[in-house]
């Protein structure tokens, strides 16, 4: 039975022409961009012209990647409410994003986040830190995301998974490499629409098919099917199964680490200004909440049909990233397989196109530009095009070896953004005393105490609570129980920043004066976003957030 | 209360109201379990331990609890988002004049 669900046989044709359409107009509006393209700026920020809608719809698409599609589904089989918890902290991270850092980055008129890194914290040395933290977190996503696209050719072609990664990743390089920031950001807006519809109508269709009285609104139309999953599974709505401190490490994780995620922080520096900023990302979070809403009901759905043909426990968990297409096949056929597997394709390119801006931009405009500043703004749109595609090819051959689980090589990225970029991007915002010692401290330290364990849990795939640090392996238990370890490293992230801030010299005077420009003041006064309440607060609830995770262990072990 | 304190301070409130939509409302649900579940003795072949949490109210038949961390992450946040948006473009306009 369970071979059988998984098998496929020779080409899908109806969902390769479905796929190849969607990819020539991605390819189309790449060349068409290419004759927006005149400046460094038009290639790496779209000439900051985009309006809050087309900006807003972008955003949806740089969200919702593959790992929308298959990988929270794979999750939700894994990981039952704890997954569904997990997403819900990355809907709501788009509010922390908003509130926290969008428009104010907006108005500081960098390119990218190491940009504003090094121009907050006065140091070049810092970019090129920030650079690698980028390199790292932005591989981690992409090998994730790339890994979706070998998926879904293995449906289309019945190819192995490595042909779908070559042609999908050389694609994708083809029209960032031609049209830059105004190709990735058409692209995307169209993206959301595509992903938007094939996602929703196929669901749609499955829970009907399941039984669900209220099926044509998946995200809340699956209530009258929650008897027969608690007969089955009682504990797949348990909060309870884990550590309460880890739903604050989902929290801390999401929230920070959307801001540290360079790809999400650049489209904002697209935006006519501080209020397009502000309205692009309510429209952003409205419309990811609503696909990802509709996800947790195929996450459900997934496994009520698992444990409806009584196959829960059979399959093998490399192929829960499958289950989305195979659920599809059964119950909707072959005509919304392959819409969903275009949208699944749409999905993906758009967070491809995103990552592969900001590694090209990081790339060329931070580091070769910290290098060699002299170098004029014609030649670095000259390089940048080799750039953007020697790191396509680059990464592409990269994630010929993926994560087995997409998802999760995804939430680390979140992690580690979050503890070495997430915090010094919100402290140089809201608070002028944040020197570049303490940035620097805790950029490093955040950085070290989330990227050794994902070494050890991702990489070599060490059970948590068996990886050589004593000091927290122990507490790393549960369903995605390595969680936790952001409930640690942002925290302590937070805490040596300001430390540190306070025993190092106060910032230059016009680094403060720009903290005024960020929150739109023309004017500069000493005391704004300068007192002792911020700092104290964060010190004070990052321990209690850290004493929390060694604590109430008998409780929840 | 002068605007930056208003600035400051209204972030400060959203940003509370966001981390507990966004997953400290979970936390509670543990910390609070039994406001959401009853505890029942579980059947002898139960492999998740001794005790059966049984969901004690349901909102279009979904669990209260689950009820509440969808529609809060989604819509509660979006809300929130609306209105710090409203403040912060009146905010402008008092900079800009």
């Amino acid at each position: 039975m369970v071979e059988e669900l998984f098998e496929r046989e020779g080409i899908f044709v109806l969902g390769l022409v479905f796929s190849l359409i969607v990819l020539m107009i991605s390819v189309g509006i790449g060349a068409f961009s290419r004759r927006l393209t005149r400046t460094l700026g038009d290639y790496y920020v779209a000439g900051r012209s985009i309006g809050a809608l087309n900006n807003g719809l972008a955003m949806v698409s740089l969200a919702l990647s593959l790992t929308t599609f298959i990988g929270l589904t794979a999750l939700i089989i894994q990981g039952l409410y704890v997954a569904v918890a997990v997403y819900a902290g990355f809907t709501s991270a788009f509010i922390a994003l908003l509130i926290l850092a969008a428009p104010y980055l907006r108005r500081h008129k960098s390119f990218t986040t190491m940009a504003f890194i090094s121009e907050r914290y006065y140091s070049r040395n810092l970019r090129i830190v920030s650079v690698v933290v980028m390199l790292v977190v932005s591989i981690l996503y992409l090998g994730g995301n790339i890994k979706g696209i070998g998926i879904v050719f293995y449906y289309l072609l019945n190819v192995p998974e490595a042909y779908g990664i070559l042609v999908g990743g050389l694609v994708v390089t083809l029209y960032v490499v031609m049209g830059g920031m105004f190709g990735v950001t058409y692209n995307q807006t169209f993206q959301t629409i595509v992903l938007i519809f094939c996602l929703m109508f196929p669901v749609a269709i499955i829970l009907q098919q399941l039984g669900a009285d209220g099926w044509a609104f998946p995200p809340l139309g699956y209530g009258n099917m929650v008897p027969d999953m608690q007969e089955v599974m009682p504990h797949y709505f348990w909060p309870m199964v884990e550590h309460p401190v880890t739903y604050i490490g989902i929290v801390l994780g999401a929230f920070f680490g959307i801001i540290g995620l360079p790809h999400f922080v650049m489209r904002f520096f697209t935006v006519r200004d501080a209020k397009e900023a502000r309205w692009s990302t309510v429209i952003t979070v409205f419309l990811v909440g609503l696909v990802n809403t509709t996800v947790y009901a195929t996450g459900f759905a997934a496994v009520y049909f698992m444990q409806d043909k009584g196959i829960y426990g059979e399959v093998p968990a490399a192929h829960y990233d499958y289950m989305v297409f195979v659920l599809t096949n059964a119950l909707a056929g072959e005509g919304w397989l392959a819409i969903a597997i275009a949208g699944s394709v749409a999905a993906g390119l758009s967070t491809v196109s995103g990552l592969l801006m900001i590694m090209g931009a990081g790339l060329i405009h931070d580091l070769y530009g910290s290098i060699k500043p002299e170098v004029d703004d014609h030649k670095k749109l000259r390089m940048s095009y080799w750039a953007m595609l020697a790191v396509g090819i680059g990464v592409t051959i990269f994630s010929l070896d993926p994560p087995e689980f997409i998802l999760e090589a995804i939430m680390w990225s979140f992690g580690i953004a979050g503890a070495s970029l997430g915090v010094p991007i919100v402290l140089g915002i809201w608070w002028k005393r944040t020197t570049k010692e303490g940035a620097a401290t805790g950029m490093i330290v955040g950085f070290l105490a989330s990227i050794i364990p994902c070494f050890f849990i991702l990489i070599m795939g060490m059970d948590p609570t068996e990886i050589p640090i004593p000091v927290i392996s122990t507490y790393l238990y549960g369903p995605l129980g390595w969680i936790k370890v952001f409930a640690l490293a942002i925290p302590l992230s937070f805490i040596l920043t300001v430390v540190v801030s306070w025993f190092t010299s106060e910032p230059p005077q016009e680094v403060k004066k720009s903290v005024d420009v960020m929150h739109g003041w023309e004017d500069y006064q000493e005391e704004r976003y300068n007192g002792l309440g911020l700092p104290i607060a964060v010190i004070v609830f990052s321990i209690l957030i850290i004493a929390s995770l060694f604590t109430l262990y008998d409780t929840f072990a | 209360m002068k605007d930056y304190k208003l600035e400051v301070w209204l972030t400060v409130v959203c940003f509370i109201l966001i981390v507990i939509f966004g997953g400290g409302i979970s936390s509670f649900f543990v910390l609070g379990v039994d406001i959401f579940f009853e505890a029942q003795e579980a059947p002898a072949d139960f492999e998740l331990g001794d005790t059966l949490y049984v969901v004690k109210d349901y909102v279009l038949g979904f669990p209260l609890h689950y009820f509440l961390m969808v529609v809060l992450s989604w819509l509660g946040v979006t809300v929130v988002g609306i209105i710090w948006s409203l403040a912060m473009d009146r905010l402008e306009e008092r900079q800009k004049s």
